[in-house]
């Protein structure tokens, strides 16, 4: 695992895709996918640093990862299409009735 | 050589897969060629790797995966025979699927999906782990799921799928708990070093679980293969988790003889074959002689057998008469298992394995002349055909060899017959060893095999007679299929017909098994019995009866039916309403205890208790009043929420290098 590093810079650059997706979309659907980029990124780190370490741990802990982040995106996607279903639109700026 | 490919007969059909489900639309019939190729590749390697290794070799490839597991790959006799199966009748399935989807418009969709599904079910039979071989089962289940609700816009369709998903669930739960159990059990054994594997071998291989068996606790083996069976139960259809299987038939047709015959259903009778030296293992507290688990397969097996083929009496839909037919049959294969294991020991999955096998072959053809039959009329009522032998000649007599193998019929003594024959003989005559061996009430399995042999023979017989002969009782044109149907059809007759013949050499090659493993599985040798002349007609009498009846009741209409087959006759409603099966898995499972228990129950607590105690007091009210103010803070721009969490997470861990991390 001499180059340890490079795995860490590639989470890096998903990671940081991903926070710029999700503040600068608008649409509902791209803000999830960011989410995705940004626990996956995670899930690099995690299985990059088990590997390093020789413990399986990290590993385990990124298929929970995994699957916690089906289970958002699963929910996530059923309250956008029910917010579709709805409003008509997924544009989060429109989504605000729940604001002072 | 072949076995150096090995994996190949997995990875071929996923390939299939993958290539026809992007590519399918722009090939020739929907990308059709692609699976065949691929399965009959499955199938080449198959065979060639049955002749390297025949007789008494094995094929073992293992690569390390994560921690303590392996993804591995054993072709033992009982893995190879079922591979042949599989291929062979899937390939085939696949080449009628040609002819029968012809005019569906997501025929890429089907193609990839029985890919997938036939590779999923070759990757359970080649498993060397119990892991593997419950990821494999797993993706069975999710292709039944897609294949079943194929046509997902028909309402009926999509339940079906939905159920079958749901019931199989229930048993797929129950074999994971069993995995989970049994690797606690093996690692307190490997730690408590009573158990010592051989480098190379990892703990959830089968070897290695055989290896186990006499250090783990009897108790614990016993709940551990109840577990492994629950699992079996969900897959087979038996009872009482059957009801999915003939809802099932809301797929097309060629999907249903997938799921009966080649993958899917035999999964289960496969799971408790391989996991067999566990079953016999387990201590016989229960009856004196007889492993506890085993007992529970045979009763569940022979209960369902006969259960199974009641309710196949009065189903006017011809995909459901032979639903329950499979049902019935599986039921057959788990009571050999249950019966002829607790007395004869490894030669019981030989038994089992053969009738699998035979039935895969007389099963499949039943559905697709079924199929072919419903291409020909457009209708899946029996009552709506009739006369149709002089119009689909190839059809019926394949359906009739058929018929005649799942009636069992052939000459006892001098040993000629179709595969039924040979096969549910042995079954059979499994079970009335094991009433001689037992006594008493051990005979009550030996009359439920001979009891559903015979409803067995009715209402296949039944069946044929309503479809093809006599006066068309509806206005419907009907023809014979194109050649490309009708070639798999003769193929799997002329299985059917002679599989049975293969007999001499299966069942001592099959009993290699587990020698070729390492187990020796006590049976009972005793002396060899020889049943009467009487005792070895019996099932072919019962049989040629059950043909009998069929004639004079269906064909010839010696008898009134109307006095039977009417609403007032108890009997008759409860057989037709399949024992009010659906309606209690939907009213009492789905409806009372899901909604009105445990939903309500839920609800009672949260607005009555919780919201009733806490909200109106002091502790809600100091809430809504803080949440007013802070309320401002919520712009309800989402982009803000998510700059302000990054801000703070980034803050958090500055915070944490400053201090001194």
């Amino acid at each position: 695992m001499a180059d340890l590093y490079s795995y860490l810079l590639v989470a890096i650059i998903i990671f940081t895709i991903g926070s710029y997706g999700i503040i600068t979309q608008r649409s509902g659907i791209k803000i999830l996918m960011c989410i995705e980029l940004l626990l996956n990124a995670a899930n690099i780190n995690l299985v990059a640093f088990s590997s390093f370490n020789g413990s399986a741990t990290g590993q385990v802990f990124a298929l929970f990862s995994i699957a916690i982040a089906a289970a958002e995106a699963a929910i996530g996607f059923a309250i956008l299409i029910a917010l579709f279903r709805i409003r008509d639109t997924i544009n989060l700026d429109n989504i605000n009735i729940l604001r002072w | 050589m072949f076995s150096d490919y090995a994996a190949a007969i997995v990875l071929l059909p996923v390939l299939a897969f993958v290539l026809t489900l992007f590519l399918g639309k722009k090939l020739y019939s929907g990308g059709a060629p692609l699976p065949i190729a691929a399965i009959a590749g499955s199938f080449i390697i198959s065979l060639g790797i049955f002749f390297e290794i025949y007789p008494g070799g094995v094929v073992q490839q293992s690569w390390p995966w994560f921690a303590n597991l392996n993804i591995g790959i054993l072709i033992d006799p009982l893995a190879v025979v079922m591979l042949l199966m599989v291929s062979f009748v899937s390939l085939l399935i696949h080449i009628y699927a040609v002819g029968y989807m012809a005019h569906d418009p997501a025929k890429p969709r089907y193609f990839a999906e029985t890919s997938l599904f036939t590779a999923a079910m070759l990757a359970v039979v080649l498993s060397d782990n119990i892991l593997q071989f419950f990821i494999a089962w797993e993706i069975v289940g999710v292709c039944s799921f897609l294949l079943i609700g194929f046509w997902y816009h028909k309402p009926s369709a999509a339940a079906a799928a939905k159920k079958a998903f749901l019931v199989t669930r229930v048993g797929d739960v129950l074999f994971l708990a069993g995995i989970v159990l049994l690797y606690v059990n093996m690692s307190e054994l490997i730690a408590g070093r009573a158990l010592t594997p051989e480098s190379g071998n990892f703990i959830l291989q089968f070897k290695t679980m055989f290896e186990a068996i006499p250090y783990i606790d009897s108790g614990q083996l016993t709940l551990i293969t109840l577990l492994f069976f629950g699992g079996a139960i969900g897959k087979s259809g038996q009872f009482p988790l059957h009801g999915w299987l003939p809802d099932a038939m809301e797929g097309p047709t060629t999907v249903s003889a997938l799921i009966h015959a080649a993958t899917m259903v035999t999964a289960g009778v496969y799971l408790v074959a391989r996991t067999f030296p566990m079953f016999v293992a387990t201590p016989d507290s229960l009856v004196h002689g007889i492993p506890d688990s085993l007992l529970v397969v045979a009763i569940v097996g022979g209960f369902t057998a006969l259960f199974a083929a009641t309710m196949g009496l009065v189903m006017n839909d011809i995909k459901r008469v032979l639903a329950y037919s499979t049902v019935s049959q599986l039921g057959y294969m788990m009571l050999a298992l249950g019966t002829a294991g607790a007395v004869i020991g490894a030669k019981a999955v030989g038994i089992s394995m053969f009738h699998l096998i035979s039935h895969a072959f007389f099963k499949a053809l039943l559905f697709l002349c079924a199929g072919s039959v419903i291409h020909a009329v457009g209708t899946n009522d029996i009552r709506e055909m009739g006369g149709l032998f002089g119009k689909m000649k190839i059809t019926a007599i394949t359906m009739l060899i058929a018929a005649l193998a799942l009636a069992g019929i052939g000459i006892p003594f001098i040993n000629i017959g179709t595969a039924g024959f040979f096969s549910k003989d042995m079954i059979i005559e499994g079970a009335f060893e094991y009433g001689e061996i037992t006594g008493g009430w051990g005979w009550v399995f030996y009359g439920f095999a001979i009891l559903a042999a015979l409803l067995t023979s009715i209402y296949i017989f039944r069946l044929w007679f309503m479809t093809f002969t006599g006066k068309p009782r509806s206005e419907r044109r009907a023809h014979e299929s194109p050649n490309i149907m009708t070639l798999p059809l003769m193929i799997l007759a002329v299985f059917a017909l002679f599989f049975g013949f293969s007999q001499s050499g299966f069942y001592p090659y099959l009993e290699t098994n587990f020698e070729l493993m390492g187990v020796e599985i006590a049976g009972h040798e005793g002396e060899a019995l020889h049943p009467s002349a009487i005792i070895i007609m019996l099932p072919v009498i019962v049989g040629v009866l059950g043909i009998v009846i069929s004639y004079m009741i269906y064909h010839r209409r010696m008898l009134d039916m109307s006095k039977i087959v009417s609403s007032e006759n108890p009997l008759y409603k409860l057989l037709i309403n399949r024992y009010y099966e659906p309606r209690l898995s939907a009213d009492i499972i789905g409806v009372k205890l899901t909604h009105d228990v445990a939903a309500q129950s839920g609800e009672f607590v949260d607005r009555k208790i919780i919201d009733g105690l806490v909200i109106d007091n002091i502790i809600s009210s100091t809430l809504f009043q803080v949440g007013e103010v802070i309320r401002k803070l919520q712009t309800g721009v989402v982009q803000n929420y998510a700059a302000i969490t990054l801000l703070g997470v980034g803050l958090l861990i500055l915070l944490l290098k400053i201090g001194g991390m």
